[in-house]
């Protein structure tokens, strides 16, 4: 009988392949991404060498010396605090204590303060809590310490803001109106994106994180960009990273554009080609792990996908190894092994600048 | 002038109505549909032209290429393209291939894909009324008996509305009707084994589909 090997599903269940089954899953999951974005499908040594990684025997793996990486830790700040249903641990702390925690304990490269609701917009009224935070945070820490946040613009409709609902809207082919209604909510999310950085960055705030680009499809993106382009023009020395939700920005709007390019059906790899001419320093990469394939399909799906980001940036790509992307399996606290795995061949054969 | 059968002339004009639809705008497809009068029967040009765009369109927003709005867009235009045709349909009022009751169930207010099908459906001779979305249970088998129906479409575009298919279909038993009448569902989350379990005669994918569908059952 063939040997087979630990690997998981991308719900996280134990499951055991043979090489060669695993092999095929590679070979499954790289060409599922490539005819998807018309991006190269990975090569016979990039997935021997993923195949590799993953019957690794050992339970935790790490790269090879001298392709160590920065990390970063998104929310970090209250991951310690955190004990209300997140992968926090519950042990009461400030997010000054958490941040220094991360930075003194951890192994940190960067961290980022964030608030409870981790969007933008519910960071509006309590400004001055942050402003005084990211204040304390700076005079305590060395490691450069960003705000972040979600651009987040489903707030911006109802029930939770004051534009109505596309969703609503579109479901009773008011496809205009819908349209009308991402636009309004895209202006007042970008005003809003930059009267909060400007107030964390006269506290001494190193710069922005935002997290989860176009997790309300392009209107999101329409924001964030713009968002940037104003940031960058107004604080050149600004360090600002710009973290995607998904592999695929979605066209709630459809139409929407920046410089001239559709944002809806854009790729990573097509991404990162707006991000930076938006003026972000760093580009967040993802790609969407599916919960019914095999931790290998999905790897090798995801380092496609991130090998083609990575090679047509001219800014460091720092990948997002959180739960249910980018190969990791979708659970809360993603397992161990599987989030090494991951990680080790998003560095050694995606390339990636960071994590 | 000849009318329908393929040739490079028709499948030129097939493709002009194709990209139309794909082009989701409205005035291309009014533009498109035009050019076809005359040349193609508005069936054809249904069938053929606009009906493989949707199709495509389908297809594309499968793989990311188009997104909901385009859809709708698309679906608006090749409606506005249909009803430039209404008067060039056939007579379905004495063609003999059926009479068709179609509708979106309670709760569901999706009404392009059902649209398709019953534009589809009366283009291929059948006789349809279609009820509209959001449809009250009842309505469906008042309608039913008021038209004296062959087969009763039931669309539903939410996991959350599917359970009314089962219902007007149990519906159609206690009036006993059932018997008398052949049910076709139809909708995203609907499926063949769907329709095999809650007892509906076919699942229908498409208009297409559901047109073939039809007349497997009705003639």
């Amino acid at each position: 009988m063939a040997k087979e090997y630990f690997l998981r599903m991308g719900d996280g269940e134990k499951i055991f392949m043979t090489k060669e089954q695993i092999l095929a899953d590679l070979q499954d999951g790289s060409a599922d991404a490539a005819d998807l974005a018309s991006v190269p499908a990975l090569s016979d040594d990039d997935m021997d060498k993923i195949l590799e990684i993953m019957i690794n025997p050992n339970r935790i793996v790490g790269v090879e010396p001298g392709m160590e990486v920065p990390v970063t830790h998104d929310i970090g700040a209250i991951r310690i605090d955190g004990d209300q249903g997140n992968s926090g641990v519950g042990i009461p702390s400030s997010r000054l204590v958490g941040s220094m925690m991360h930075e003194r304990a951890f192994g940190a490269d960067t961290m980022e303060l964030g608030h409870i609701d981790y969007s933008f917009k519910p960071a509006k009224p309590v400004i001055s809590q942050e402003c005084q935070t990211m204040e304390s945070c700076q005079q305590n820490m060395i490691i450069p310490m960003l705000y972040g946040a979600m651009p987040n613009m489903g707030l911006y409709y109802t029930p939770d803001g004051p534009f109505e609902n596309p969703g609503d809207l579109m479901k009773a082919f008011k496809i205009e109106e819908a349209q009308a209604s991402m636009f309004h909510a895209a202006e007042h999310g970008i005003r809003d994106m930059v009267w909060i950085n400007q107030r964390l960055f006269k506290v001494g705030s190193d710069g922005t994180n935002f997290d989860t680009i176009g997790a309300a499809g392009d209107g999101d993106m329409y924001a964030s960009l713009n968002a940037i382009e104003a940031l960058r023009k107004e604080f050149p020395n600004m360090y600002i990273e710009a973290g995607m939700a998904g592999e695929l920005v979605l066209g709630l709007h459809g139409e929407l554009e920046y410089d001239g390019t559709v944002l809806a059906g854009l790729w990573p790899h097509e991404q990162v080609k707006l991000i930076e001419k938006a003026g972000a320093n760093i580009f967040g990469p993802v790609s969407n792990t599916n919960t019914s394939k095999s931790s290998a399909w999905n790897l090798a799906r995801s380092v496609t996908f991130t090998k083609a980001t990575v090679e047509s940036s001219s800014i460091p790509c720092h990948v997002n190894m959180g739960m249910g992307v980018d190969g990791v399996p979708m659970l809360e606290t993603p397992p161990i092994d599987a989030v090494t795995r991951a990680s080790k061949a998003m560095v050694e054969v995606a390339g990636v600048d960071g994590i | 002038m000849w009318k329908g059968g393929y040739n490079t002339a028709n499948e030129d004009l097939y493709k002009e109505l194709s990209d139309a639809v794909v082009s989701c705008k409205k005035d291309i497809v009014l533009a498109a549909v035009e050019n076809a009068r005359g040349k193609l029967d508005a069936p054809d040009i249904i069938e053929n032209g606009l009906s493989a765009g949707m199709n495509e369109v389908g297809i594309m927003f499968e793989r990311g290429k188009l997104f909901l709005p385009h859809v709708m867009m698309a679906a608006g235009a090749m409606q506005a393209g249909v009803d430039l045709l209404k008067d060039e349909m056939p007579d379905t009022a004495t063609s003999g291939k059926g009479t068709i009751v179609n509708g979106t169930v309670e709760g569901d207010v999706h009404d392009i894909g059902k649209s398709i099908v019953s534009t589809m459906l009366q283009s291929s001779g059948f006789v349809v009324h279609d009820i509209g979305r959001d449809v009250p249970i009842m309505d469906f088998i008042n309608k039913v008996k008021e038209t004296n129906a062959d087969m009763v479409g039931v669309s539903a575009l939410m996991t959350t509305t599917l359970g009314g298919q089962k219902d007007v279909i149990a519906a159609l038993e206690e009036e006993g009707l059932r018997d008398k009448v052949k049910v076709m569902v139809g909708g995203a989350p609907a499926t063949d084994s769907w329709a095999r379990k809650i007892g509906a005669d076919c699942y229908a994918e498409n208009a297409s589909e559901a047109v073939n569908k039809a007349k497997e059952l009705l003639l």
